[in-house]
């Protein structure tokens, strides 16, 4: 036998870490969609009723801005943002058109049971410019599915109502159990939405994406209960590397 | 909303199946799920007019050959004589009473009436609103029922400031606060506008002479209301998503014919009241914008036919747009009707271009070296709620927060990542490093304040491998880590007390917090070896049970079967075995002999692991490995 030691030395584990699953979901889709043109652009959580609600044509009357739906601080001086949508006001104030960016980050509702959390993550991108249409919006969205989910998913576009879009329509792919799973919300910029941001409406036309983090990172690590993610258990976050 | 199958194919001539039917609501935005013969739907909020049968059936008809073919009284009504005053003319523009006055009150319902309750398996409550019910069914609109003979004095509709008790129908009692649209009969409250009415005056199984109030009520004065007093209200999901305001006269004469199906009507009036000429909706005629906004390419004839089978005609090169559509008011709302009716999945794709991107901001960049730099280190990337429970001076107040221990957001991470080692610890691990960036928020003199943070957080063992397993993490062993990762950077680790912890836990808890702004660009000069995963991992739940260890150390004479025995070992596969490393190495030289000692830790999904199950699995681990020639295990017998 060889008295070498440097002849046999076992396996030495190195402990990695790992990215936060949510986190890598979102810089994942944040790079595809920056590697197809849109620029990046960040905004604050906590906002002002006006760009999280009225400047994009939700009305004081609307359901979402009831206390028991968002979050009010300070008095109700302030909101915790509800969706990343007040990032695409201020961008749309700060630039002229033709634009085209994304937005992401933490957003919050007033929900804490088993499959709503207080506070999940979204992604959202807008592009404006002369003759934008909802068939553009379509190319656009079958890059972003096929590019997450392979080309050969099945996806479908349903009428759905957001007052900052109009048409608007939310997107399900079919998945391997055979079911319809919704996974992004999209649509024609309001006009009356361009106006609020001094863009003439009458020139230029705008489309509108947004998807839930969460949401496609349960599609795509099968991860079924949303809570997980929160929890910081080692266990399920060194799963990740 | 509950719709069944059959009320909207007696209506269709084609005769279409329940799924033909479910097709073309998916199409057309109608989300729902099919129970049986029933579809339960599930409207988006600015479809208020497709809450019923006739809403459904006027949607469908872009289609299907409808024919709604609903009877409804032509006779001559008599002016209803009834002490009313309308002090919120604003908020209630129309409304409408009729009352009725039957011989007798009918034992069974035939029509339409018996197939609603039985279709739907609904209970009766008593005829008058019973009638009413189904007519909000059939027609979307909902009315109330008064008991003509509780209605004696002066009747007025006010939204006013309250603060009264008020008992529904329903027998709830409930406090009405601050304002609210009300119905008054001499001063006392009789009815919550377009939520419930009270018990005083509703109808019974004996009424024979009813009130019907039929009305349209501003949906901003309506919305949140059943929320508010917590009260089921099939009513205000209607009034919330408005109504049709040009209804009522069609409403209530198909009241009085469906009584008259059922019963003898001694006597009738009706009145209504229009307050303020409705406003109606025009658009002008223009497809070429239609065409532009969706990409598609149809004429005009296409245009207007689309458009008049949903009920939007052409007057002068105005599309008027019909009194139930209050969500249609610009040439965007007239495309998604185009859209639905063409349907979205057939609207072919169009190439788009996008301007070009600009680079990522800095702080991005560095924030991101960082993170690399921490997964080289081990350390785990956690996200937090910001919500938390101490309030100091600078920090935002949530006004409605979910409990009181969350009313407020947090101005560091350090008691986030506290309380994610504490929860490991306690799950026994020990090993652990985490590390969170996210945005504070701080208020001060009414300005909002953001700053991105980083913080770290380890304690426990440095590794689990063979040299860092018996090392312990220390403030010293961080500080000497991050200098030789990142030496132009300045990290001023900290001990945190454990004083103020339920821990029987010794291990110092090592931290360190900054904002990312203090980092230089030296940063960018760190190689990383760590990298995103490229492919999505498919994660393996997580088991909340307690896990058992063992550890085996074997004495190997023949170094040739040392990488045997450890392939053996760090392969080894059973579903109670979680993790396996080797925590302890040794060559005697002298003795010409290796040591090797192998950490195995079992947890399992369903039941907390017993020493049995344990056993079992290392009787085979030990059996196998001691079959390697020179192969023992010190001290086994």
């Amino acid at each position: 036998m060889s008295n070498n030691k440097d002849i046999f030395l076992p396996y030495k584990t190195k402990d990695l870490g790992s990215i936060h699953p949510i986190n890598h979901m979102k810089d994942s889709i944040m790079s595809l969609l920056a590697s197809f043109g849109f620029e990046i652009v960040d905004g604050p959580e906590v906002e002002t009723e006006k760009f999280n609600f009225d400047m994009l044509n939700i009305k004081k009357t609307h359901p979402a801005r009831q206390m028991h739906d968002t979050f009010y601080v300070e008095k109700k001086s302030n909101v915790l943002r509800t969706h990343t949508s007040p990032v695409q006001i201020r961008g749309m104030l700060e630039r002229k058109p033709p634009i085209a960016f994304i937005s992401g980050g933490k957003v919050y509702r007033k929900d804490d049971d088993s499959t709503h959390l207080p506070m999940f993550h979204q992604v959202e991108g807008i592009l404006v410019d002369e003759r934008v249409s909802f068939a553009q919006l379509k190319d656009l969205i079958y890059k972003i599915v096929y590019s997450l989910f392979g080309d050969d998913v099945e996806l479908r576009f349903r009428p759905s109502y957001f007052p900052f879009t109009e048409p608007s329509a939310e997107v399900d792919i079919l998945s391997s159990e055979g079911k319809w799973l919704e996974i992004l919300g999209c649509g024609i910029v309001n006009p009356i939405v361009l106006e609020n941001c001094n863009i003439d409406s009458k020139k230029y036309s705008g489309l509108a994406f947004g998807l839930g983090i969460e949401r496609i990172a349960m599609l795509k690590h099968k991860v079924n209960d949303i809570r997980e993610f929160y929890k910081s258990n080692l266990d399920f976050l060194s799963q990740f590397k | 909303m509950k719709i069944a199958y059959k009320h909207l194919v007696n209506h269709i001539q084609e005769n279409p199946s329940i799924e033909m039917i479910s097709d073309k609501l998916f199409q057309l935005g109608h989300e729902h799920e099919i129970e049986g013969d029933i579809f339960n739907m599930e409207f988006t909020p600015n479809r208020g007019d497709c809450l019923s049968i006739n809403g459904l059936l006027r949607d469908l008809a872009v289609f299907f050959t409808v024919n709604s073919n609903k009877k409804i009284s032509n006779e001559n009504i008599d002016t209803l004589n009834i002490n009313f005053t309308n002090l919120s003319q604003e908020i209630c523009p129309v409304i409408s009473f009729l009352k009725l006055e039957v011989e007798k009150i009918p034992q069974t319902y035939s029509g339409c009436l018996k197939d609603y309750f039985s279709e739907l398996n609904l209970n009766k409550n008593n005829f008058f609103t019973d009638i009413s019910n189904y007519l909000s069914y059939e027609t979307g609109q909902p009315t109330h029922c008064y008991d003509a003979n509780k209605i004696e004095g002066e009747l007025v509709f006010q939204e006013k400031s309250l603060d009264c008790e008020f008992e529904t129908l329903l027998g709830k009692k409930i406090r009405l606060k601050d304002k609210n649209p009300v119905f008054l009969l001499n001063d006392e409250v009789i009815n919550l506008a377009g939520v419930i009415g009270s018990m005083n005056t509703s109808c019974t199984k004996e009424t024979t002479t009813v009130i019907v109030e039929c009305a349209f009520f501003k949906p901003e004065s309506i919305i949140g209301k059943s929320i508010k007093y917590d009260v089921q209200s099939e009513a205000s999901h209607k009034f919330e998503r408005s109504v049709d305001p040009k209804c009522h006269d069609m409403v209530l004469r198909r009241f009085i014919n469906i009584v008259s199906e059922h019963a003898n009507i001694i006597e009738m009036s009706l009145i209504s009241y229009n307050y303020h000429e409705l406003q109606e909706q025009k658009i002008p005629v223009n497809f070429q914008k239609i065409n532009e906004i969706i990409g598609i390419n149809i004429n005009e004839d296409e245009y207007l036919s689309y458009l008049s089978k949903l009920g939007f005609n052409n007057e002068d090169g105005l599309i008027k747009v019909p009194s139930y559509r209050s969500d249609v008011k610009n040439q965007n709302d007239l495309a998604e009707e185009i859209a639905r009716v063409i349907g979205y999945n057939n609207i072919n794709r169009n190439d788009l271009i996008i301007p070009e991107c600009k680079r990522i901001y800095k702080s991005k960049e560095i924030e991101n070296k960082l993170r690399y730099c921490l997964l080289d280190l081990g350390f785990h990337e956690v996200i937090n709620f910001p919500f938390v429970n101490n309030d100091k001076d600078s920090s935002i107040k949530i006004d409605n927060p979910l409990d009181s221990n969350r009313d407020n957001l947090r101005i560091n991470l350090k008691d986030s990542l506290l309380n994610n080692l504490i929860f490991n610890e306690r799950r026994q691990k020990d090993s652990i490093k985490l590390f969170e960036i996210s945005d504070i928020y701080t208020s001060a003199n009414g300005v909002i304040k953001k700053i991105r943070k980083i913080a770290i957080i380890a304690s426990g063992r440095v590794g689990h491998n063979y040299e860092d397993f018996s090392k312990k993490i220390t403030k010293n062993y961080l500080s000497e880590l991050f200098k030789n990762s990142l030496p132009n950077e300045k990290f001023d680790f900290q001990v945190l007390n454990r004083d103020s912890i339920d821990t029987k836990k010794k291990d110092e808890i090592v931290y360190f917090e900054t904002n990312i702004e203090n980092f230089s660009n030296k940063v960018m000069e760190y190689r990383e070896t760590s990298k995103s995963p490229d492919n999505f991992i498919l994660y393996r739940p997580v088991s909340d049970l307690p896990s058992s260890k063992r550890d085996l150390s074997f004495s190997i004479k023949d170094i040739d079967q040392c990488k045997p025995l450890e392939k053996f070992i760090l392969s080894y596969k059973d579903d109670l075995l979680r993790d396996v490393f080797v925590f302890d190495f040794y060559n005697n030289e002298k003795k010409q002999e290796i040591k090797i000692g192998f950490r195995f830790v079992f947890q399992s999904q369903n039941a907390t692991i017993t020493d049995a199950e344990v056993d079992n699995i290392m009787n085979d681990i030990i059996k196998r490995a001691l079959e390697l020639n020179s192969v023992s295990i010190p001290g086994l017998s």
